[in-house]
């Protein structure tokens, strides 16, 4: 796909589909590692091991409308084409770990793209469910998690109001700009003694 | 015209799919970004690609592709010719890169 982040929609709709109650998306960016580690974890219906094996098989799918299913074999593919890698972890009952890793410096890299509004997407199109978005820069890192928001907001407002929408944005946004700081501040660092 | 008739035509070794090459081709596609070739490669056309893998299969596949031609020489992996095999895929080679083999494929095809 032409963004990162799309995977991420695809692989947590999988989750949905398993019936997850809690989708926990981590994305770790490690500069210095030239590492970027995308991890989809949930607490749904999960596999067996045979199944969780087959998943990266393009014509596995437990979809009965169409024989082929690409999720998660082109996330695959899209790690392992800038020399990193993918794997499933799975728990019949327990739920599934997806955990991609790439090497952004590498030319084929696809780009993470607007992470944050697959986020915001997600939480506000699957109202009934809960996410744990952590995204980690180097030593900066936030986290952004529903349950959290249902606690103070009540169980009377909705995540998917206009306000609530609008704060989470905002969030995403702000916390963004402040793990990315540190990097800006790093670049000017390094160019001050030249 | 049939994908025999295109692969004689144009100078194709055939990798995979032997017993599908009787079938018509309508159009052809280029590219190698499999989600984006996804949401748009027709229905029995010549896909030209770089990309020799099981998931390039899945995606010819899923579309109802005539044929797979991979241009530059692209090798075709084990994993995928196997499937191809098994799905009776036409799978194609061509020495040219995609632009002149595209060219070639719509002056045949008008």
């Amino acid at each position: 796909m032409r963004e990162l982040s799309l995977n991420v929609m695809d692989i947590a709709q999988n989750s949905i589909s398993a019936g997850a109650k809690l989708i926990v998306i981590d994305v770790c960016e490690e500069t210095k590692a030239d590492r970027l580690t995308i991890r989809i974890t949930d607490d749904g219906a999960g596999m067996t091991a045979e199944q969780a094996a087959r998943v990266t098989d393009p014509f596995f799918t437990t979809r009965t409308t169409r024989k082929v299913g690409l999720g998660v074999p082109l996330f695959k593919m899209e790690a392992e084409m800038t020399g990193g890698s993918l794997s499933v972890a799975s728990e019949k009952g327990k739920g599934t770990t997806v955990t991609a890793t790439f090497v952004p410096s590498h030319v084929d890299m696809i780009p993470l793209g607007d992470i944050n509004s697959t986020v915001l997407l997600l939480i506000t199109c699957n109202e009934d469910r809960d996410f744990v978005f952590h995204h980690k820069l180097d030593s900066r890192e936030f986290t952004l998690d529903t349950r959290e928001l249902r606690e103070v907001l009540g169980n009377e407002v909705r995540l998917n109001s206009p306000e609530v929408t609008q704060w989470i944005k905002s969030c995403l946004s702000e916390e963004t700009q402040f793990i990315k700081e540190e990097l800006t501040n790093e670049v000017f660092r390094g160019t001050s003694g030249d | 015209m049939t994908v025999k008739e295109l692969a004689e035509t144009l100078s194709l070794t055939v990798l995979a799919g032997k017993d599908s090459l009787n079938r018509p081709v309508t159009g052809g596609y280029t590219g190698d970004l499999l989600s984006w070739v996804m949401a748009r490669l027709p229905e029995n056309a010549a896909w030209l690609t770089v990309m020799g893998n099981i998931n390039a299969v899945a995606v010819a596949s899923l579309k109802d592709a005539a044929c797979i031609i991979l241009t530059d020489s692209a090798p075709l992996d084990e994993q995928a010719r196997d499937k191809a095999r098994e799905l009776d895929l036409a799978v194609l080679t061509s020495r040219k890169n995609s632009y002149e083999l595209g060219l070639k494929l719509a002056e045949l095809l008008g």
